[in-house]
Formats: structure tokens, sequence, C-alpha cells
């Protein structure tokens, strides 16, 4: 039997208000794919920032090859041949693959017999080495912000071989992937246990941890809930441990009743801050009860069109039409007063206003109308009456209910506020940019309903997606974009989650 | 108390330093303890602390001297006291109006320049009754002031240029300007300062006699505070004041949802420079009657460090101008008196900002220790 590699005995870590671990402890054998499931908030990630030294546990213990270590820095970690792919990378943009690879451990060669000077060639041949030993395909002379996300992946991955690590700690690292591209980096995981390292893989995506790991450590509000064997357990029941009680998976969708059409897209083109094309000759139309969802690889110009149509980005070319009006031009509060409600992309810096309290956020829509101001005045009372029944609807979670400074929630219920707020404004046109991205599944849930609630309630949707079992689960017609193009429009009934996956990464293009 | 149980031992101590008190209690501390420390700074030069400390309390009016001149006692002290108050507290509320929207209003000196020259010129060197000059010399001072911080405002908005550089460039181009002018038509052939201006125009008045004493009577003083109310209203109860917190503290969610971002930093900044306009007209032609060319008011500056320690809270300001101003008042009559050096009084203005500047940081300590003691508090309740 393979011996421990790594050992967490009775590890507790606090935070302000919270135990985000609650004495932990569990051992994990030399050359297994471990997984670490749990919801968001469980204490996946402190646990695994511990072990990387980017905190300290406050009672308990590591031990790594049986030894007690303290881990104050990733650089300790990283001498105890630890290394992590973060779900954030860290890469410098503007550098090469090789670059960002041997960055603070350059290999020095002396010109001259004397002057010091990165030995760039034996770096890169390393690391072509290194690729090929363990099926990372990437050229090691590209430059960072010309690849695409998953080879980025890949080059954290080699970051952290070129360093010798044993231990390789994966954070989420599927959540910005295609289907195609999860399979290589799954077969790519397995390849390396195969090589002998030790995998920690940290997801709340059961299909996942089936297909690859080994065991499993299941989290649930910062307590262990239990170690599972994964070839003996099913999904069922490791989802029903990570959440506490039965979760219902399929979401109930009545057939679609489409009406007239509310929002069409004629020939968009939107330039970026560099005149680059990022959207370029988009048309689509949202009619009332559908649910048009557009899938795409991030980075493919989805949040410029969104932004172009909420008026946050100026369209170059082309025309918004919403409710049979000419938007085009129009300004951010002249369309949201005609009807249209948007749920961006990026919580923290456009959809709130973090050091507003949670009642300045909900009516961060309608301060300026009566009842919430009259004169010039604003009406403190209604308005935190308005946001009481919201939060009551709603059940967004807050300390100190309407007075809570937003930063200091949770981003669940972050997005449960502007979600709040979208809904209420009882828009007909309602857009939806990765409403779910980062929640967990009990929220996850709850917004995929209110989706389609609201799409049954005769309003048209409009959803913008990097997850794509949302797009298939939530879709009635589905648009692939594509390097700012849209490639393919069809009703989602007639497309399989596969093909939407080949137009993703452009790989199909003709109709 | 039970000694077993998890609590630290000073939990008293978080109590009134985490409670709902915090915004009063930790100002507090950071002032003890620069006041700790700055006792310890006059034993080293081998004086007495208390008397120190009191003497400037005495210089500015708070507690009566030994003995006084002819037709002074401590409330002549104290109005004087409040003469020179009056700017500061107009000029920190310029600064706390340009944070609120999201700018950092560097130029207020500039901008009261401008305005005490403007009023200077126009309405100081005029023979017009008092009651037609004091409202046209504050008017002057609100337009002067409204048009430069409005300018800045503009550029920031129209062109994108960093309020900072325009105001520190404008705060230059206004102070040669105004000192050509003055050194080459309104300068007084003795003093080397601008020609005193008509004393009917003067916002502050000197010399009122009653009870044979002589008093300053700062006339402004009562509409800073009134201001200072009325900005503290703004930005709690009105639509505009809103508008303009949510550009200042996150200009994208702000746009998104439908305010204007331009309009409203063009307001926040028109506004600020008003107020700095109000602190020139109190400051040259209130409490000075000249102005010095080639010189900025370092209280322009001064303002900014007042307006931090009052939080940058408009209400907060009434305090910290009366703190600051104390102190820099106070510090003749304490350097005549003890026998340490006047800049002493800058010494200790320099340990309260640098101790109210680690506040954020006691309020972090803070609230760990007390949220983790509840945390262990709560877990050992349910075992």
């Amino acid at each position: 039997m393979a011996k421990n590699i790594i050992e967490f005995r009775n590890v507790t870590k606090r935070f302000p208000g919270v135990v985000a671990n609650d004495n932990i402890s569990f051992s994990i054998k030399e050359g297994e794919i471990f997984a670490l499931l749990g919801e968001n908030g469980a204490g996946k990630s402190t646990l695994m920032s511990m072990l990387f030294g980017l905190y300290q546990p406050d009672e308990g213990e590591i031990y790594v090859r049986g030894k007690l270590e303290h881990i104050d820095s990733p650089a300790k970690a990283a001498s105890l041949d630890i290394g992590m792919v973060h779900q954030h990378f860290k890469l410098v943009s503007n550098y090469t693959v090789t670059e960002n690879i041997i960055l603070g451990i350059e290999p020095i060669k002396r010109n001259l017999g004397f002057l010091p000077a990165v030995d760039i060639n034996k770096a890169n041949a390393k690391i072509e080495e290194l690729s090929k030993t363990y099926g990372l395909e990437v050229k090691p002379t590209s430059v960072i912000k010309n690849l695409k996300v998953s080879e980025q992946q890949r080059v954290e991955i080699l970051k952290m071989l070129y360093r010798q690590a044993e231990i390789l700690i994966f954070d989420e690292p599927t959540a910005v992937l295609t289907p195609q591209e999860i399979d290589y980096l799954l077969e790519i995981i397995r390849n390396l246990r195969d090589k002998g390292k030790t995998i920690i893989l940290i997801t709340h995506k059961l299909e996942e941890i089936k297909r690859v790991a080994e065991r499993c450590a299941v989290l649930n509000r910062g307590r262990l809930m239990g170690i599972l064997d994964v070839a003996t357990t099913s999904t069922k029941e490791m989802a029903r441990m990570m959440v506490g009680h039965d979760i219902n998976w399929e979401i109930e969708k009545k057939p679609a009743k489409f009406g007239e059409t509310v929002l069409r897209v004629s020939n968009l083109t939107v330039e970026n801050e560099e005149k680059l094309k990022v959207v370029k000759n988009v048309s689509f139309e949202v009619h009332r009860g559908e649910i048009f969802a557009i899938a795409g690889v991030a980075g493919n110009g989805q949040v410029d069109l969104a932004d172009a149509i909420a008026g946050l980005a100026k369209a170059t070319e082309g025309t918004v039409t919403l409710l049979g009006k000419d938007i085009t031009h129009a300004h951010v509060r002249e369309r949201n007063t005609l009807g249209l409600s948007y749920v961006p992309e990026d919580r923290h810096n456009v959809g709130l206003i973090l050091d507003f309290t949670l009642t300045d956020n909900l009516v961060m829509k309608n301060y300026f109308k009566p009842p919430f101001c009259k004169g010039s005045i604003l009406q403190k009372q209604q308005c935190y009456a308005y946001a009481n029944q919201l939060i009551e609807r709603f059940d967004i979670r807050a300390a100190n209910g309407g007075d809570t400074l937003v930063r200091s929630m949770s981003g669940g219920n972050q997005q449960k506020a502007i979600i709040a707020r979208e809904i209420s404004e009882n828009s007909d046109f309602i857009m939806f940019v990765q409403p779910t991205r980062g929640l967990d599944i009990g929220a996850i849930t709850a917004i995929r309903e209110k989706m389609i609630e609201e799409r049954d309630n005769g309003k048209a949707v409009l959803l913008i997606s990097l997850d794509l079992d949302e797009i298939m689960s939530c879709a009635d017609t589905i648009g692939v974009i594509y390097n700012g193009e849209l490639l393919r429009i069809a009703e989602a009934s007639k497309i399989s989650k596969n093909e939407v996956g080949e137009y993703m990464m452009g790989v199909k293009t003709d109709g | 108390m039970d000694k077993k149980n998890n609590k630290p031992k000073a939990f008293w101590l978080l109590r009134i330093f985490g409670g709902k008190w915090q915004f009063l209690t930790i100002p507090l501390l950071s002032i003890l303890f620069s006041l700790i420390a700055i006792s310890i700074i006059v034993l080293l030069i081998g004086k007495n602390p208390l008397t120190t400390l009191t003497s400037l309390l005495q210089g500015s009016g708070w507690l009566p001297k030994a003995t006084y001149a002819a037709h002074k006692n401590m409330f002549t002290d104290f109005t004087e006291f409040l003469d020179a108050m009056t700017p500061m507290l107009f000029a920190s509320l310029a600064v706390i109006v340009a944070f609120k929207a999201g700018l950092f209003n560097i130029g207020v000196s500039g901008q009261m320049l401008l305005a005490g020259f403007m009023a200077t010129i126009f309405i100081g060197y005029s023979s017009l009754p008092s009651a037609l000059a004091w409202p046209l010399v504050i008017l002057v001072g609100i337009v002067m002031g409204a048009i430069v911080g409005g300018f800045t405002g503009f550029l920031k908005y129209r062109f994108n240029i960093n309020e900072v550089v325009t105001s520190i460039m404008l705060n230059y181009i206004i102070q040669y300007v105004v000192s050509f002018f003055i050194n080459t038509r309104y300068v007084d052939a003795v003093s080397r300062q601008s020609r005193a201006i008509n004393p009917a125009a003067r916002l502050t008045i000197v010399n009122f006699e009653a009870n044979d004493l002589r008093f300053r009577i700062p006339l402004c003083f009562v509409v800073a505070i009134l201001a200072a109310f009325l900005i503290y209203l703004l930005f709690s109860k009105s639509r505009q004041g809103y508008e303009i917190k949510a550009v200042g503290l996150n200009p994208k969610a702000a746009k998104y949802a439908g305010i204007s971002v331009g309009k409203n930093i063009l307001l926040g900044m028109t506004l600020s420079g008003a107020l700095a306009g109000l602190a020139g007209v109190t400051y040259y032609l209130g409490y000075y009657n000249t102005i010095q060319p080639n010189t900025l008011a370092s209280m322009g500056f001064d303002s900014i460090a007042v307006a931090l320690l009052g939080n940058s809270h408009p209400l907060g300001a009434i305090f910290s101008s009366t703190l600051i101003v104390t102190l820099t008042k106070g510090s003749t009559y304490m350097s005549s008196i003890v026998g340490v050096r006047q800049e002493i009084a800058s010494l200790i203005t320099g340990m309260i900002l640098l101790f109210s500047a680690c506040r954020a940081y006691i309020k972090y300590k803070v609230d760990l220790k007390l949220s983790t003691s509840q945390a262990k508090g709560s877990e050992r309740g349910k075992v």
C-alpha cells in the first residue's frame, strides 16, 4: 500500500465570523488522485491554501511525507514540492510561455565566461521536453496573451512541473473550459498520476470526480463529512453529502410559448478601447417567453455584446431595438426605464457598489423615481421598506438587513441582491451574464429556476454563459459566439452539447 | 466572570472599541496615543508635558490664562480661535465633498487664493457699505472657487485628465498670476503685501467692543457650521448626494445604474471649489485683510489632513478642525510660556495624523479579535 504523503491532523482555521475549517483530519496517499468536494464556502480552498502556505492553521498540524511541517509561505510549499494551479491564472500576459515558467528560477549562463544572462534556449528545450513527456501541448515561445484559456492552464501546469512539484493542487480547473477541453485536461491529470505525481483536485463538479478521482473528501460548511471511495459511491450520494440534503438536479421546464419580438439586434459591431472589433456583425432576436442563450469560451466578445445592448459600450455599427424603439444610442437610464434589466458578469465592479448598504444597492435602479424620491429628497423609509420586501422575497441573507454593507456579504447573497433588483424592475427584457458563476448548487438551482419563471411570465430573457450545462438546461434557443461572431443559432432541442462545444472552439463553422 | 471561559482578558476593551461607538472611540484612542507619544518627547526635552498641553488649550481660549493683556480675556481668545477655524472648516469641507465624488482636490489653496484675490480687488478695495459688501464678498468667493474647481472637474470629465495634476498646476498658475498683479498694482510699499482692504468689507469684525473687552467676531463661523450640516444632509438625504457618492465609490456601477458620471464629477468638483472659495474669502478677507504674494496658504493642504482626521465626514470635520486649529492657534502661547519651540505644535499635529492613520489597522484588529472570540464563544456553547 502506498504511504501517506500528506496528512491533516485536527486542522482548524477561523476567519472573522466563520469557522472555515473545523477540526479536519485526513490523509492523502502518494500517487493518487484525491478530490476535494464541497460547495462554495465549504472550506476547500482555505484548506488547500494552508497546504500551499497562504494561510496558517489556527489549530492542528500538517504532515508532509510523515514530517510535521510549518508551511508559512508558498516558497516553503514549493520547497516541499507542492505546486498549485489557481483558479485565476497567475501569468504575465505579455511574456512568453518560457519566460513565465522560469520566472524567479531562471537558468543562468555566462557569456564570454563571465557575463550573466538568462539561458532562454536551454529553458525552451527543457520545457519542450516536459510538455512532450506529459502530453501538455504548448509552444514555449508563444506569448501568453495570444493563448487560449486552456493553453494558459497548461502553462500553469508546466510551471509546477518545471519546479519539480510532486504534489499538484488543481483549484476548480474545469470552470472555464469547453467539454472537449475538459476531456483533454482530465487525460493530462491521469497521465500525471501515472508518472507518479500526487494530484489534489478541488471541484464541485461530481461528474469529473467520478471520472478521474480514486478517493474524495467531502466538506460541508467547514466540516469534513467523510472520505469516499469514488468507484463505489454514486454521484447522488456524493451530492447529498456535499449539500447536506437531497437535491433536485433536473430543472422543471414547461414548453416555451414564444410571443412578439422584444429585443432585436441587427448587424451589431462593437469595438473595444484599442479599436479592435470584438463583436462582429451580430444579429439575433429575443421573443417574449424565450430564453435565448449565447454560449462561448470566455473572451469571445460576450461581455462587449451585453454592454453594448445595455448602453455601457458604444455600438460602432448596427442597431439595437427594444420593444420597437431604436435604442442604439440611447442613454443607459432611458433603456432601463424602457424595460431593460441587466445582471452583469462583474458583480463587484459593475453590478454593485460594495461600500453602499444593501438598501442603497437594491434601489440603485429606481432611487430617482417616486415613491423613493420626492422632489430631490430620498425617502429613506420607502427605500427600506422596498429593500426589506426584496430581502424577504429573494431570501437574501445579510447580517444587519438593509443596513449591511454589501462588501461584507457572501458572493452568493451579493448575486441574489443583483438578481432581486433586476427582476423586481419588472422589465420586459432581462439579460443575465454568467449569473451562477462561482455560486453553490443551491443558489445555482434557485437562479436558474428564477430565469425560467421570468420566461414563463412572458419576459424575454438573454442568457450569456460560459457554463455549457447551464445553457443546455435553460435555453430555448442557443447561439454560439466565437471570436465576436455568432457562428450558429439553433433551437436548443436541435443541437447537441458536443456540437455547441465544437462551435465554441471555432472548429465547426458551417451551418 | 468564569475565569476558564475563552474570552480574552480585555474583553471589555474590545466592547468599547468594537461596538457601535467605534467611530468615536477609535479616533479618541488615536488622539490619546499621540498625546502619550508627545508627552514622552516633551519629557525628553526636559519640559513638563502637562503644562505644555494645557498651555496649548490656554492659548486658543479653552482654558483661562494666568494673566491677560488689556481688553482681553479667555472669551476674546476663544472668538479669535473661531476666526481661525472658520476658513479651515470650509477648506476641509471642500476636500470632503471632492472625496465623496471620488476626487482628490489638492487645489484648495489655489482656489482659496483666486477667490480671495478677486474678492479683494472687486469688493475689498471698493467703498461699499458692509450690508452690500459682505454678501458680495461671499458671492465672489463662491463663484471664483466654483469656476476653478469646475474647470478641474470639466477637464477630468471631458478629457480624463487627472484632477490632481490639473489642480497642482492651477495652484502654480494662480499663485504666480495673482502675485504678478499684487506686486505690480496692489502692493503696499511698507508691508510688501497687498494693500489692506476696506474694513467694511471684512468678514471678521475686529475690535468689537463690549464690556471693556475687544472681540474679533467671525461673521461666517455660523455659515461654516451650517455648511457642514448642509453637506451632511446632501449626502445622507438627497438624490444628488446619492448620485455623487455612487460615482465616487464605483463609477462603472454608477454608469450601469444610469447615473451620468461626467455630470456628477463636474458637480462634485464645482461644489468643492465653491467651498474652497468660501475658505478663501474668510481667510484673506476675514482672518487676514491682506494677501501675501508668492505664497499659497498652507491651510489648503492642512485641510486634507483635517478632512481625513474627521473620517471624511462633514460633521467629523467640525471636530477635527477644532482640534487642529486649537493646536496651531495655541502654539504661540505655548512656546512663550513653556519655552519649547512653536514647531512642537506641528509635531503634535503630525503625531495625531500618524496615529489616526493607524485607525483602520486598529479597527481591523479589534474586529478580528471580537469576531474570533465570539466564534469561539459560540462553539463552546454548542459543545
